[in-house]
């Protein structure tokens, strides 16, 4: 049953540097189930804990107390059999690599001959429109254009699911919306699963079925919200109305998560001075 | 590069320059400035034309000799240059290893790096005997130590150091990103180390082996002199110093060609350095990139 879940967080925290003065709870109590093929969104402010939710989907770190499970598996396990691709916040290419070299990395990892490990990153390259660069170094690049090899790079071993922190973030408004077209369009062909951090609430309801808003200290899930715009999102969707409302939702969704944090402070103000 | 090469000949002339000019105003004698021995002597046993001291190249090497004195000096500069090569080569080796284990466990890199450190304590002067006498012992079979290897030895004791610290920080220099990305990759330590761990160092690594290059040409030079070993370049030194009363040009001949010996180990140094750092960003585009992080954190 559980073949059909991309990933599940059942009853996870984390906490860092735990019994020192440095102690963050960064993540408190998160349940959250992401379906094969399904597209999610995680939004909240800054530090409420996104990068950390999906670094232990991801199992780059461990969580402190609950389960990750990935296709199926326990978490560590997925990541040993490739089961997804990554793009973090930073581009992170090697300065010594070609562009396309970059992008044959995790192909190379996986023992795949040159000639074919090639094809595929010219394939990738001329998804994110740089093709003309694949013999280019990184650092000859814009920072956008270096984020999109690093998209590349994520999908070119066409994981089943793609972990993504932020990826759009340094690209101008025209790339972006490309991008995220394109995105979609990838995901939708290959039936990945995707979760994605973001800190553009449109972006967010364009992309997503679902819409996970969090709010900080300690990082909790506080809402999450369902986005139906259809199957096939096209440049119009961005002018429907029912886009706007649900920008709108996510927004006030957002909102209460500060109210709430707002309301705590003032309660515990009134507590420590009685 | 042009320019580098022109820019050094006439860095050269400068040197040459401000030699013949003190020569025409400094004491003959000597001088003392505020009661201390100071100003060196200006007389030309003490401090010879440099016209004097390139044309005693040509001359022969002493009086009935038929051999050329640049043909001496070259042959010890060449042996020395093959001892310093040797010595390079195995401290490089030698410090790359140790890099590598300190990297691979930090365990070793906390016990282990204390002692390189002191190592480089120990006066070189002090060593060189020991360790010859130690060679001295060793026979393997058929195979016998042989006594220029005492010297090579002593050349990689002075190179191994900076490339260990050298190679052990720049393994550590990969950004925390890419060792995440590796290890998402579930990359192996042999792959992490290939694919980013080394290639991340050489930017360390390539200032490191210069030193290493000139350190190895200082050990074996002064190896050399404290095992009275014939045939190199510190043997000439010690040999002609002893003969400057009666024929102080010479002395410089061999000093020059110390000199050039270390000129060609940097040489080696930077081809290699050509090599490994053209397909990276210049220094200067990172500066210039940290100056506009810098301009935009103030705004
Ligand atoms: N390795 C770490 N050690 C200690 N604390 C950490 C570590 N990583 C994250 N934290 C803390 O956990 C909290 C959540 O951090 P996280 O990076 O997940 O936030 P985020 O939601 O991704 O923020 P942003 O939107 O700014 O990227 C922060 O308070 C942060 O200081
Ligand atoms: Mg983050």
């Amino acid at each position: 049953m559980s073949e059909h879940r991309a990933v599940v967080v059942d009853g996870v925290s984390k906490v860092f540097n735990r019994g020192t003065p440095r102690q963050v709870e960064a993540l408190v109590d998160i349940d959250l189930t992401v379906g094969g093929g399904e597209f999610v969104s995680l939004i909240g402010p800054s530090g409420c804990g996104k990068s950390t939710l999906l670094r232990l989907v991801a199992n780059l770190i461990e969580p402190s107390t609950g389960e990750v499970l990935v296709a199926g598996k326990d978490a560590p396990r997925a990541r040993l059999d490739q089961e997804y691709g990554m793009a973090f916040q930073q581009a992170g290419l090697f300065d010594w690599r070609s562009v396309a070299r970059n992008v044959e990395l995790p192909l190379e990892l996986k023992g795949w001959d040159g000639s074919r490990r090639r094809r595929r990153a010219l394939e990738m390259l001329q998804l994110v429109k740089l093709t003309d660069f694949a013999d280019h170094k990184p650092w000859q690049l814009s920072g956008g254009m270096q984020q999109r090899v690093a998209i590349a790079r994520a999908l070119a071993a066409h994981p089943r699911l793609l972990l993504m922190d932020e990826p759009f973030g340094a690209l101008d408004e025209m790339t972006r919306e490309h991008m995220q077209a394109e995105l979609l369009r990838i995901c939708a062909e290959t039936e990945t699963s995707v979760v994605f951090v973001t800190h553009s609430i449109p972006e967010a309801v364009y992309l997503s079925d679902r819409v996970v808003v969090m709010s900080p200290r300690p990082g909790r899930i506080t809402e999450i919200i369902d986005v139906d715009l259809g199957p096939s999102r096209t440049v119009e969707t961005r002018e429907d109305a029912s886009y706007f409302k649900k920008i709108t939702e996510v927004r006030e969704a957002l909102r209460a998560g500060e109210d709430d944090r707002e309301t705590e402070a003032v309660v515990a103000e009134e507590r420590s001075s009685r | 590069m042009i320019r580098r090469v022109a820019l050094f000949l006439g860095s050269l002339l400068v040197v040459a320059a401000i030699w013949e000019l003190y020569k025409l105003i400094g004491p003959e004698a000597g001088g003392t400035v505020f009661g201390a021995r100071l100003l060196p002597r200006a007389q030309d046993s003490a401090m010879p034309h440099v016209w004097d001291m390139l044309s005693r190249f040509g001359d022969p090497e002493r009086r009935g000799s038929d051999r050329a004195n640049w043909r001496v000096v070259l042959a010890a500069a060449w042996f020395s240059f093959r001892l310093a090569l040797a010595g390079f080569a195995i401290g490089t080796l030698l410090g790359m290893g140790l890099a590598m284990v300190m990297a691979r466990f930090k365990v070793v890199e906390r016990g282990l790096l204390p002692y390189l450190v002191m190592s480089q304590t120990v006066p070189l002067i002090a060593l060189a005997p020991l360790v010859a006498t130690w060679g001295g012992k060793v026979q393997v079979g058929e195979w016998v130590w042989p006594r220029w290897m005492s010297a090579a030895v002593l050349g990689a004791f002075l190179a191994f150091f900076p490339v260990a610290v050298g190679a052990l920080r720049g393994f550590a220099s990969a950004p925390a990103a890419s060792v995440e990305l590796m290890r998402s990759y579930a990359a192996t330590w042999r792959a992490t180390f290939l694919k980013l761990s080394f290639p991340a160092s050489v930017p360390y690594l390539v200032p490191a082996l210069k030193l290493a290059a000139t350190s190895s040409v200082i050990g074996v030079v002064v190896a050399e002199i404290s095992t009275a070993l014939r045939g190199g370049i510190g043997r000439l030194i010690v040999e002609y110093a002893q003969q400057s009363t009666g024929d102080p040009t010479k002395l410089f001949t061999a000093i020059f060609g110390a000199a050039a010996l270390g000129l060609l180990m940097a040489g080696l140094v930077s081809c290699f350095e050509y090599v490994m750092m053209r397909n990276r960003p210049r220094p200067e585009e990172d500066e210039r990139a940290l100056d506009t992080i810098r301009r935009e954190a103030l705004a």
